[in-house]
């Protein structure tokens, strides 16, 4: 799966993901296709329902092209948001060895 | 830090009343007269939540409404109506311009903040 | 600010408002069809029940529930405001203004008229058109019939009573269990863009109780598809709660109409429908949905701090940029170190600062206390009087006259000038707030006498000062009520004199010559100068063969007792006559006259200072004493020669001036400041105008010069010393008397007319 390191890129989130952010991350998601991907969701301190739909519709296409989609660290904010709407993400979360 | 709201509200008293309470509940209040005011300080105010009246003159509520819904920076900041009765009508013409929610006056200091609470992170 | 500080702010705001109503529903009468009109009419009514609801205020409430209904009517073209529609209207705005009041300063209203309106509105409200009628006001005594139906609003609404009490029974949670709710909630694109949000109406959903949930993403396509403002994602969701579904709903109340929303109780907790698919428990501490991240008072002030060391570096940078200017240079270097001495009041007052700009930045005005711009002015009269003692004692100690100490006064005289008129300026307002009390009274009055009225006012945001305003209302009330109840004839009586039924009063407001002349005319009859004559004979207050002129005889209905109306009415009967109007004028430094047409109307005209402040003056002397003459009243002034001087009489004395005839008054001589008349050759003589329209000579034994002088009130540090207005101080401290000039010329009068007053010796 990671066999090409070097075309691994890697996706910060903003601190606030809401109805705007939905938008401009969905073009940053589109700009990074054919890639595999790192997301930091460290600094997210809110994260909306239409986000987490463009994270889960990226991932989704991710695993169509079979690339890697991760998260590479995520916020308290961010996994107790998912968690209360019922998105699994623990399987998409990189695991410290 | 604080949660920012802008009240937007051509009565002194309602003004006056919205300020002490959201003070109290530890909000930092920003405040606008009409709709045309509202439009114009929304930029400094950058408010979390936006409460307004709908029978304001100049620019009324639904106006304001639809005017912070095209504001590309500002258009997904929850809005919520001051209505005077559960006026059915004026409520749906608030939903339409897109309005969250609405508070119905003479308002609650609780219920106030409930609504504001609910629609906010 | 507390509850009782905005309470206060309501009523005032409550007056605003009351004036904007009744301005607008004249407006309206006037034939006025701006819809802009119409919804400052309502908003006026709607603020006002905004707020007496949030002081329960409940007999105000209702009423202007009442009032908007039928105002919405208006707005939405269901009701057409015509004349009768107006009078209802009008009527009730004077009953918003009672009920007002009396929720301000206790009081009752009258109860029956209110009931009245209200029931009058309702029919306009439900279509019943009013039908003119010429009878005044009909009593409101009708036994009250069945109770008045409950105000029923155009959306059918009727408040229905409930107790509280009614849904405790209802609402108890079934004893042990608790009622598990299947909920599928699936919001639509338009929840978003509303600015609500899926992720909080679940979070507030899953502190209603226990809570899994299941997301479906099923309908979530891949990125190059998706679009991203749209809902895709919904939930099914099982709660545990004992809250009731009411709760439920109550959490998507606001998302109600942009999510398809089942709520299903599960009876059977066997069978649960979720069972097959994966459910998540939502179990965790929730605390971080619920506020930002704490941030410690210590974190934000150092933040603060940072941003005010920064700011005193850019006022620094800046004020170097333009280092010639020194004076800034010296403002930000005493304002950085009092900054960094207390940050967390600096960052406090900025942030406040911020805030008030915020919520300023559109407002053109600000409210003052009346008490702080008084102080102002009184600080100011204060400085006025200083300057002038420091020019004085200048003058005085330097015979060489250092030009740049002159100069430098002369700048401070300008400067005092101007801050004097700029400072006076924050008092003026526009006399329309007592216009418009005044077409209450007309109202009132033309509903009691059966008169039909119609008031016209002009002018009525001409300037005054407040302290003028506030004492113009009572004499204005007087004479409005005057003008209709005798001033105008009865409908019947003015059609048979060739006029239109409804009689005309105009009310108007001007500024001329640094005064305000307010005039009040009426197309009525005019005055009955046999009629008054005769009484004037009768009461003694003129000789049965004294030669007056119409002007004369008009001007004495203005004397004490004076009353021609043939029986007293209910209006005269408040016992008020022009006499005290007049007085009420003189004592605000004005004057008051009539003019009059017979058949078709007489004119009050009266004419007032700016200010009660400050006056121009003449400084003169009479018999070594200084006095002040207003400079308004002077015409002329000029110096006596022997040959026109004519005596008549035993001490009556004409000055002759361009071939006319002026009675001379020694102004020593009445003052009693001398017991023999001056020398009018040696004196100077002020031709003045006197209310009356005739002229006088007053004379004085020298002019000083001429200033402007603040007043200070004889009645309030002294007493009322008849023929002086008031007192002001010099620049050189002593305290002159300020001529009363009307009641100089009033007492020179003595021989044709009772004397209204007897001069004592002054001072």
């Amino acid at each position: 799966m990671a066999s090409k390191k070097t075309a691994q890129k890697t996706l910060s989130l903003a601190p606030v993901l809401d109805l705007n952010e939905a938008t401009a991350l969905h073009e940053k998601l589109l700009a990074l296709k054919g890639s595999d991907i790192v997301i930091d969701a460290s600094a997210v301190e809110r994260v909306g329902a239409l986000c987490v739909q463009v994270l889960m519709a990226g991932a989704k296409t991710w695993e169509e092209d079979h690339l890697s989609f991760t998260f590479s660290k995520v916020s308290d904010a961010f996994e107790k948001t998912t968690q209360l709407i019922g998105v699994e993400i623990d399987h998409l979360v990189a695991k410290e060895i | 830090m604080k949660k920012r709201v802008l009240t937007v509200d051509d009565s002194r008293t309602i003004r006056n009343m919205l300020l002490v309470t959201l003070n109290n509940a530890g909000f930092e209040t920003i405040q606008a007269e009409d709709g045309v005011e509202g439009l114009e300080v929304l930029e400094e105010a950058n408010p979390d939540v936006i409460v307004t009246d709908i029978n304001m003159p100049r620019l009324d509520g639904f106006g304001f409404i639809e005017g912070v819904r095209k504001n590309d920076r500002y258009r997904a900041i929850p809005i919520l109506v001051l209505t005077t009765e559960s006026d059915a009508e004026k409520k749906n013409r608030a939903r339409q311009a897109g309005a969250t929610g609405w508070i119905v006056k003479p308002f609650d200091p609780t219920k106030l903040i409930d609504a504001i609470e609910r629609v906010t992170a | 600010m507390d509850m009782n500080e905005i309470k206060e702010i309501f009523f005032q705001e409550c007056e605003e408002q009351l004036a904007e109503l009744e301005s607008g529903l004249l407006k309206l009468n006037d034939g006025d069809r701006d819809p802009e009109t119409v919804n400052a009419v309502f908003r006026a009514v709607h603020s006002i029940k905004g707020g007496a609801g949030a002081f329960g205020l409940d007999d105000l409430v209702s009423f202007a529930h009442v009032f908007e209904t039928t105002l919405d009517c208006v707005r939405s073209n269901r009701l057409d405001p015509g004349p009768e529609v107006l009078k209802v209207m009008l009527k009730s705005a004077d009953v918003l203004a009672d009920l007002t009041n009396a929720a301000r300063d206790g009081g009752s209203v009258d109860e029956a008229r209110s009931r009245q309106l209200i029931k009058e509105l309702e029919a306009l409200a439900n279509g019943e058109v009013p039908q003119a009628s010429a009878a005044p006001a009909e009593p409101v005594a009708k036994p009250v019939a069945a109770a008045a139906p409950p105000p029923v609003n155009d959306e059918g609404f009727q408040p229905v009573a409930f107790s509280f009490d009614d849904f405790d029974a209802a609402e108890e949670p079934p004893l042990m269990e608790m009622p598990t709710y299947e909920i599928v909630f699936k919001p639509k694109s338009d929840l978003y863009a509303k600015g609500n949000e899926a992720t909080l109406l679940l979070r507030d959903l899953s502190r209603l109780g226990e809570m899994s949930i299941h997301c479906d993403m099923g309908a979530l396509p891949t990125l190059d598809r998706l679009s991203p403002e749209s809902a895709y994602f919904f939930w099914k969701i099982s709660l545990k709660t004992d809250k009731g579904e009411d709760a439920i709903r109550t959490v998507f109340e606001f998302a109600e109409w942009d999510c398809d929303l089942e709520i299903s109780l599960i009876e059977d907790e066997v069978a649960q429908p979720g069972e097959e698919l994966p459910m998540q428990p939502v179990p965790f501490d929730l605390s971080i949905l619920d506020d930002e991240p704490a941030i410690s008072v210590g974190v934000v002030e150092e933040e603060e701090q940072l941003a005010s060391r920064q700011q005193d570096r850019d006022a620094a940078v800046a004020a170097a940029a333009t280092a010639s200017n020194v004076l800034q240079m010296a403002q930000s270097a005493t304002r950085a170190p009092a900054e960094k001495a207390a940050p967390a009041a600096s960052a406090a007052a900025q942030s406040a600062a911020a805030q008030q700009a915020a919520a300023s930045a559109a407002t053109p005005t600000i409210r003052v206390d009346l008490d702080r711009v008084d102080r102002l002015i009184n600080l100011v009269g204060e400085l006025v009087i200083n300057q002038a003692m420091l020019s004085q004692s200048v003058v005085e100690n330097d015979t060489n006259g250092t030009s740049s100490i002159n100069m430098g006064l002369e700048e401070l005289q300008q400067l005092t000038r101007e801050i004097q008129d700029s400072v006076m300026a924050i008092r003026a307002q526009p006399v329309k707030p007592v216009f418009q009390r005044m077409s209450r009274i007309v109202r009132e009055i033309a509903d009691m006498t059966g008169k039909s009225v119609r008031l016209i006012t002009e002018g009525e945001n001409t300037e005054v000062d407040k302290t003028v305003i506030d004492k113009l209302a009572e004499p204005l009330t007087h004479m409005i009520r005057n003008a209709v109840d005798h001033g105008l004839e009865t409908p019947e009586k003015r059609l048979a004199a060739g006029k239109s039924a409804e009689g005309t009063v105009r009310l108007t407001a001007k500024h001329r010559s640094g005064r305000i002349v307010i005039e009040l005319a009426d197309d009525g009859a005019g005055i009955n100068r046999e009629k008054v004559r005769q009484k004037a004979i009768d009461n003694d207050l003129i000789a049965a063969d004294a030669n007056l002129s119409d002007e004369e005889i008009d001007n004495l209905i203005f004397h004490a007792g004076f009353s021609t109306a043939d029986k007293i009415s209910d209006i005269s009967g408040r016992g008020v006559g022009m006499d005290v109007v007049k007085r009420s004028i003189q004592a605000l430094g004005g004057r008051i006259n009539i003019s009059s047409k017979p058949g078709h109307g007489s004119v009050f005209t009266m004419s007032l200072p700016l200010t009660l402040a400050v006056l121009d003056g003449m400084v003169v002397t009479v018999a070594n004493q200084t006095l002040v003459v207003p400079l308004t009243a002077i015409v002329e002034t000029l110096q006596p020669e022997a040959s026109a001087i004519h005596s008549f009489g035993a001490n009556q004395r004409l000055i002759s001036i361009r071939n006319s005839f002026c009675p001379l008054v020694d102004v020593g001589r009445i003052l009693n400041f001398r017991a023999i008349q001056a020398n009018p050759v040696e004196g100077v003589a002020l031709l003045v105008e006197s209310e009356g329209g005739g002229q006088r000579a007053l004379m004085v034994d020298a002019i000083q010069g001429q200033r402007q002088v603040v007043i200070k009130s004889l009645e309030a540090n002294y007493t009322h010393v008849p023929g002086i207005a008031a007192a002001t101080i010099l620049g050189d401290g002593r305290v002159a008397l300020i001529l009363d000039v009307d009641a100089i010329v009033a007492a020179s009068r003595g021989q044709s007319l009772k004397p209204e007053m007897s001069l004592a010796a002054a001072g």
